[in-house]
């Protein structure tokens, strides 16, 4: 059998690529093999493992070398447990997966400190400004950002560490499907960015498509890649939870952020705050939680001190009387139209013209029937 | 002998003179109908025979030809059976062909000689207005609208004994003036006091009212969008002659509302299911072309709940006719123009689960959010003058506060705008053209500045711009504004037609 110059290598690739392969079938394939003895094995029909000879049907006339090509020209790398590059967060983890391929810049998988910031996919525009909020601050604080590059406080998470610049740390996003399958379309560019400047993870092969089971495994290698997970926003049921749980089961601290209690896009953070993980408020407390999980002295938010900047008295100063009529009457949080009509008791008219106004000072921001601050 | 008898048949909405020739000669006896009949008109032949036998009438042991001329265009209904009985009778030498000079003849006979009314009865009478027309009983008071002279009769018997002398003919069928409400089956009604909080929406109908702006309103379910688009009609004001005539006829051709024996004066509010096929909507339909929907609501209101829900190409189907105000059918057979002016008032939910209105509360996958919102196409979305996010009202103002002001309060005002608008030389600012909007709206600087500004920032279309300016000149109005349209009348307007990012945007609360 003629092998490329890493055989290992090659095999693994060939393995990772055979029909009908799963993450476990994988992990049972090359437990105590190795990529070469498994190859060799399961195309003679002997692995153990391999016991209807469905993959060694399926690894007929594949050549490893083929394989492992496919992904180099793809400009993937793939990372081998006890070899070099695979990240030292998942060796000797109960799931650690057994072949991990891994796009853009594989150094960031060993930079440290590193926290997850996930939640909902139907984020509520508070659970999104704090999502971007976080990952801006913590990224400008040298914290490694690790998320699943999911729509809403994934997204949210990785376009503020990305904001934070190129002084700030590189994120991470682990995702479900192959590394050539962008999904969600809507993020696509935030995923070539995040590979441009950090690194994009998968233990799928290339082609995989998004399929329900593959979420919540990948939950998995976020919460073990992580020194702390924070969950933003995460309704009663949702892949949010598995990551937290995923985290609690290797020790890994898991903080919430607080939301109303009114709201459904909050139900599961504010039910793990009930079962005793760590509010999160602002950065700091972030960076407090990473600190103590790592032993070390707590790093200092980037820049401001911790909290968002007081907008409100500042900025309403300078408005006329209707002016601030209206932004008292606006919260923070989207405030109905309806609302905002009773309290000011003004004619739709003069409201909506005096929250033209207050838009365009860029003090608040409109959304479909609400208005809130910016 | 030959003998020629006026009549009418309906074409969609409007009447259609037709003259009835009978020819009865020696032959086998037979009776032949040409002239493109339809069923109804085909079986006339044994329904005339029946009533002839019925009033002891002689049926002429002969052949019989009718011819219905012009005898391209398709005919239907029962209408034409009166004047082909009375067309046998003067052929075959029973009456005097002087004895019926003059008159024309619209009924359905019955087997035992009675005669019975006829759908669109005011259409025909438009028809044959420099005739005597002779109707059934039931007929008299619609026909007589028509403003032409109009006599009834019983039975066939009856009308001749009337026409030859016999009997004279009795003075004519007193024509009510009173206003005839909107019961057509629809439910709209109640009053806008019973609305408690909906402040916005509120302001919106009236809006909407006043300038004939159409409504789209989007807000999960139960937030109140049928109650509060049901109670539009209480706001608009009785029909003008022009278009009660007309709207009456519309009703009177579709045979819907039974007998009328009034003009139409409350505008019609319609409110269809959206399981209605297409031609149910715009109207046609196999046989005679019936009006549709949209010209059932012609001077009213056209209220389509669940808008989501109805087929993307009945939708589409109203666009046309919103742009124009009537609709053309075109069929093999031929094709009719039915006036359709209305308002367009929608409702829809935000999203599938229809929670989309509460914060964090829509569990629906974005991709299927943005889906449902594409339901709607873009040409039709931007027809809706004023889009609107509704939702619902809090449980204090359910509760707590007083009611909101009535009908009668609100209507009082929408009239005095319209009369504003009414000066212009429109009923309604909506229908204000180019130059007549560039002569009635001068906009303040401001109000410029602000137009200027969405103009470039892309978020508003030349049409756009058009159908905002309409808007302002309507709350201008409301506002008792003269010429000049202010800044926040132009806010006003730009926040009431919002637009598809304001209702279904992916941000949601």
């Amino acid at each position: 059998m003629s092998a490329g110059p890493d055989e290992d290598l090659d095999c693994a690739a060939a393995l990772l690529d055979l029909a009908g392969m799963t993450p476990v079938r994988l992990a049972k394939l090359l437990d105590g093999f190795g990529p070469r003895l498994a190859w060799r094995s399961v195309t003679a029909g002997t692995h153990p493992a391999d016991r209807g000879r469905k993959f060694a049907r399926a690894a007929r006339g594949v050549r490893p070398a083929d394989a492992a090509r496919r992904y180099e020209s793809a400009g993937i790398r793939l990372l081998l447990p006890d070899r070099a590059g695979y990240p030292a967060a998942l060796a000797g983890d109960p799931g650690a997966p057994a072949v991990l391929c891994a796009d853009g810049d594989t150094s960031v998988l060993e930079a440290r400190p590193a926290v997850a910031v996930v939640g909902t996919r139907s984020a509520t525009p508070y659970g999104v400004k704090v999502a971007a909020g976080l990952g801006r601050e913590l990224a400008a604080a040298g914290v490694v950002v690790v998320s699943g590059l999911a729509l809403g406080i994934d997204a949210a998470a990785h376009a503020g560490a990305l904001a934070a610049g190129s002084t700030g740390a590189p994120p991470l996003a682990v995702v479900g499907t192959g590394l050539d399958v962008v999904y969600p379309q809507e993020n696509r560019l935030l995923w070539e960015r995040v590979a441009a400047v950090g690194a994009v993870l998968s233990e799928a092969p290339l082609g995989t498509a998004p399929r329900r089971r593959v979420f919540p495994a990948r939950n998995r290698i976020i919460a073990a890649l992580s020194d702390v997970v924070v969950v933003v926003e995460c309704h009663g049921r949702g892949g949010s939870l598995y990551t937290a749980e995923a985290a609690a089961r290797r020790s890994i601290p898991v903080c919430a952020v607080p939301g109303s209690v009114l709201s459904p896009a909050s139900r599961g953070t504010n039910g793990l705050l009930v079962d005793g993980c760590t509010p999160v408020r602002d950065v700091s407390d972030v960076l407090v939680a990473v600190a103590l999980a790592r032993g070390d002295a707590p790093v200092r938010a980037a820049g401001t001190a911790a909290g968002p900047p007081p907008v409100g008295g500042d900025a309403a100063l300078g408005l006329d009387r209707v002016g601030r009529l209206v932004w008292e009457a606006v919260e923070d949080t989207p405030t109905t139209v309806e609302t905002v009509l009773l309290r000011t008791n003004l004619s739709l008219a003069a409201l909506t013209e005096a929250v033209a106004d207050l838009v365009d000072l860029g003090l608040l921001v409109s959304g479909a029937g609400w208005w809130s601050r910016a | 002998m030959i003998a020629s008898i006026p009549s009418a048949v309906l074409q969609g909405v409007d009447g259609c003179p037709v003259v009835v020739e009978v020819h009865v000669a020696n032959g086998l006896p037979g009776f032949t109908v040409v002239g493109l009949p339809d069923a109804a008109v085909r079986e006339s032949r044994d329904r005339v025979r029946a009533s002839f036998a019925s009033s002891g009438l002689p049926w002429p042991r002969r052949r019989i030809t009718v011819n219905l001329a012009p005898s391209a265009i398709p005919k239907g209904g029962a209408g034409l059976d009166l004047p082909i009985a009375l067309g046998v009778l003067v052929a075959s030498g029973v009456v005097a062909p002087e004895a019926v000079a003059g008159y024309a003849f619209v009924g359905e006979l019955g087997l035992d000689g009675s005669l019975r009314g006829v759908p669109g009865a005011l259409a025909l009478a438009d028809a044959l207005r420099s005739h005597r027309l002779v109707v059934a009983v039931e007929d008299g008071p619609e026909a007589s609208l028509g403003g032409g002279t109009c006599l009834t009769a019983p039975n066939l018997v009856e009308v001749v004994a009337r026409c030859t002398g016999r009997r004279p003919w009795p003075g004519p069928p007193p024509a009510t003036t009173g206003p005839q409400g909107t019961d057509d089956g629809s439910g709209a009604a109640g009053d806008l006091a019973e609305v408690r909080g909906h402040l916005l929406a509120r302001r919106a109908l009236e809006v909407a009212a006043t300038g004939g702006h159409h409504l789209l309103m989007v807000g999960p379910p139960g937030a109140g969008k049928t109650l509060l688009a049901n109670r539009l009609p209480g706001l608009l004001p009785d029909l003008d002659d022009a278009t009660a005539r007309v709207a009456t006829r519309i009703r009177s051709a579709a045979g819907i509302g039974g007998a009328t024996t009034s003009l139409l004066r409350r505008p019609p509010f319609r409110a269809p299911h959206h399981g209605l096929s297409a031609v149910a909507m715009i109207g046609g339909g196999t046989g005679a072309l019936r009006p549709g929907e949209v010209s059932l609501a012609h001077g009213g209101t056209l209220f389509l709940d669940e808008l989501g829900e109805f087929p993307t190409t009945v939708l589409d189907a109203l666009r046309q006719p919103l742009e124009d105000g009537v609709v053309r059918v075109s069929r093999s057979h031929g094709s009719s123009t039915c006036p359709a002016r209305f308002l367009l008032v929608a409702a829809m939910n935000p999203c599938p689960c229809g929670e989309g209105g509460v914060p964090g509360g829509c569990r629906c996958p974005p991709a299927a959010r943005a889906r449902y919102g594409r339901r709607l196409s873009g040409p039709l979305l931007d027809r809706f003058d004023i889009t609107l996010r509704i939702d619902r009202p809090a449980d204090t103002e359910l509760l707590d506060r007083d009611p909101g002001e009535s009908t009668a309060v609100v209507a009082a005002r929408v009239a005095e705008a319209r009369a504003r608008a009414g000066a212009r030389g429109v009923p309604t600012n909506a229908e204000l053209d180019g130059p007549a909007l560039d002569q009635a709206t001068s906009l303040d600087d401001r109000a410029t500045a602000c137009l200027e500004a969405h103009l470039r920032s892309g978020k508003l279309s030349a049409r756009g711009l058009l159908r905002v300016r309409r808007l302002a000149r309507t709350v201008a109005d409301l506002d008792g504004a003269g010429d000049t349209v202010e800044s926040r009348h132009v806010s006003e307007a730009l926040f009431l037609r919002g637009g598809r990012d304001l209702l279904f945007g992916e941000e949601t609360r």
